[in-house]
């Protein structure tokens, strides 16, 4: 867990748990200490790698291995340039083979193979497909905005929904409050014997249950479904393609037993065999043996073989 | 079942001399192995010869099946013919000089009961050897242990057998069924088992399936009681039309038919010199004996000297 503590100052992890590792883009991992350590004389070299960074390189380590985070940082960079999705690629095989190359990018760039020519590919390819790329990002950007629209909604709806909750109990309550207050005033002024007062507010308040009950009942009809299209909404999909095969026609199996026929285990009884084996006792029956099953076996067995092999 | 079996596809040959070859091939690759480890003062007389291999194969193969028929509890037919088989198959492949007989004839019959599902623990079945004393046995049961996988792998793994007794069964249900001609068939039945006990202690369960050793066994005993049974094979096998496989299946029989008429019980006095020399190769060649102990090696364990071991004889099995 504790990655073996900090390469620089070595033990501050061990005595400080909550301490932080941070990764560079080569892949080494500093305490935060260190990395203030660091920028403060003003060198900025990697203590392992020696190469050259910048402060604002350094980012907090989300994975157990520096080179997990190091891969992640690249294919994210990659990923910026090679955006294509898999509409864009007439066949399935086309959009696997672009997948390829751009793992074959990550993975060179994350250990450290033929980076230049590996950065050339990258330049190259971004040339070429500078029109696609900037498509795709604007694509990409549109789809997170809809999204985050999507989701604002969704909050705004829920927070709705709290607020009415919260109403609705706050006069449910004031009701109930009401009808006592009214209770009381009427016993205080009315010329009604008190029994008959009280069972009067009895029936109000039955009355006020029944009410709140069935507003809890009825449930507010919605206009969308859980995955977030609207009801009546028209959602016109892609025809599914044909695919025109060979009718698949059952044929039964056939095991060559090189011998004579075997009758069949229903048969047996009928056929007279039963009576020559013997018969099976309770004791037997209840786990579901019948002297077919060993009458059955034994033919088998005899006639399995039996005959020579046509050569 | 046997037409989809490893017997059928590996273990069932075409002639006698194919198993002669084979035979003769597991002896001179021993000798060649020995030749080559370069071991001095070797003569080619102080090998075993195949007939001499013969003999001695045939004695061992009469000790397990007494061995097994004094088993107890009693071991069921199936078990024994297993057991021969394993010894048959193993000693194909292998020579006696290089896996002494009377430890490989033990580990058959061990492993025949564990595949058969005869359960026998090890304490009882050592507890079988009767000459020997409870240490003894130990020893005995250490030795099993060790060779019992390398057994397995010259087998091939192919440990499932299919034996002639349950189709003898089969046959005799059959006949009973749909040969009303015959009165009384379970009258055959003691004549057909010699034939079959008889019949695992010569090659044929090597070249023919078991279904026709046992229609062998059966039609033998019917024309000694002096009944024709010939009428079952045409009506009730379907052979009636066929002739080429009933003249095919007749060959068949006469040939099993003169493989048991080969057999003899080897004589005492050869048996005794053959052991012998045996006894001189297993102590002169067989280094693999003293490398698997390897606990001398250790030194930690301090078990009584393995030296005892070779004092133990065949006597002492019975």
């Amino acid at each position: 867990m504790d990655d073996q503590g900090c390469p620089r100052c070595k033990t501050t992890k061990y005595r400080n748990p909550s301490l932080k590792l941070m990764v560079n883009v080569c892949g080494h991992t500093l305490c935060e200490n260190c990395v203030e350590m660091l920028f403060v004389r003003g060198s900025g070299n990697c203590v392992q790698c020696d190469t050259p960074l910048r402060k604002s390189n350094f980012r907090v380590q989300l994975f157990e291995d520096p080179t997990v985070d190091k891969e992640v940082e690249i294919r994210k960079k990659v990923l910026k340039i090679y955006n294509k999705r898999d509409v864009d690629f007439p066949s399935l095989r086309e959009y696997n083979d672009y997948l390829e190359q751009v793992e074959d990018i990550v993975y060179n760039l994350t250990s450290n193979i033929d980076v230049e020519n590996t950065k050339l590919r990258m330049e190259q390819y971004q040339r070429e497909n500078r029109d696609v790329i900037q498509k795709n990002k604007a694509k990409l950007t549109r789809e997170q905005e809809e999204l985050e629209e999507l989701l604002l909604l969704e909050q705004r709806d829920n927070e709705q929904r709290r607020l009415d909750v919260l109403q609705e109990e706050q006069r449910q309550l004031q009701a109930k409050r009401k009808n006592k207050q009214a209770l009381l005033d009427e016993l205080e002024q009315s010329r009604l014997p008190a029994t008959i007062l009280l069972a009067q507010h009895k029936v109000r308040a039955a009355q006020l249950e029944t009410q709140i009950e069935q507003q809890k009942q009825v449930v507010k009809p919605t206009n969308i479904f859980s995955t977030g299209i609207h009801m009546r909404q028209t959602v016109s999909l892609q025809p599914v393609p044909r695919i025109e095969e060979v009718l698949y026609t059952y044929k039964p199996l056939h095991i060559e037993i090189y011998g004579p026929p075997v009758p069949e285990l229903e048969q047996l009884g009928r056929l007279g065999y039963l009576n020559h084996v013997r018969a099976a006792m309770p004791q037997d029956t209840a786990g579901g043996y019948n002297s077919a099953l060993a009458c059955h076996r034994a033919l088998q067995d005899a006639f399995s073989g039996l005959f020579p092999l046509k050569r | 079942m046997f037409h989809i079996s490893s017997q059928r596809k590996y273990w069932i040959f075409k002639s006698d001399d194919e198993l002669e070859q084979l035979r003769q091939k597991a002896n001179q690759k021993f000798r060649n192995k020995i030749h080559e480890s370069g071991k001095t003062g070797v003569s080619a007389s102080s090998f075993l010869e195949r007939h001499e291999e013969d003999v001695l194969f045939k004695h061992y193969e009469r000790r397990l099946l007494d061995f097994c028929n004094a088993f107890k509890p009693v071991m069921p037919k199936s078990v024994v013919g297993t057991a021969i088989m394993y010894f048959r198959r193993f000693y194909l492949n292998n020579s006696i000089m290089e896996y002494h007989p009377r430890i490989i004839m033990l580990i058959c019959a061990y492993l025949s009961c564990k595949v058969e599902e005869f359960n026998v623990s090890s304490t009882q079945f050592v507890g079988n050897l009767l000459q020997e004393t409870p240490a003894g046995q130990e020893r005995v049961l250490e030795q099993i242990l060790e060779y019992e996988l390398p057994l397995i792998q010259q087998l091939n793994f192919h440990l499932v057998v299919h034996t002639p007794y349950r189709p003898m069964e089969g046959l005799l249900i059959d006949i009973k069924t749909r040969y009303p001609m015959l009165e009384n068939p379970e009258s055959l039945r003691k004549s057909a088992d010699d034939f079959l006990t008889q019949a695992t202690m010569t090659d044929a369960g090597l070249l023919f399936p078991p279904s026709q050793i046992a229609l062998t066994a059966i039609l033998n005993s019917s024309s000694r009681a002096g009944l024709s049974m010939e009428s079952y094979l045409t009506e009730c096998l379907g052979l009636r039309g066929d002739k080429e496989s009933l003249s095919k299946m007749y060959e068949s029989m006469r040939r099993m038919k003169t493989l048991l008429k080969k057999y003899e019980l080897p004589k005492a006095e050869e048996v005794n010199v053959y052991k012998q020399k045996l006894e001189r190769i297993h102590a002169e060649f067989s280094p693999s004996n003293k490398r698997k102990r390897g606990y001398e090696e250790d030194g930690h364990v301090a078990k009584e000297a393995r030296l005892e071991e070779e004092v133990w004889t065949d006597e002492d099995l019975m």
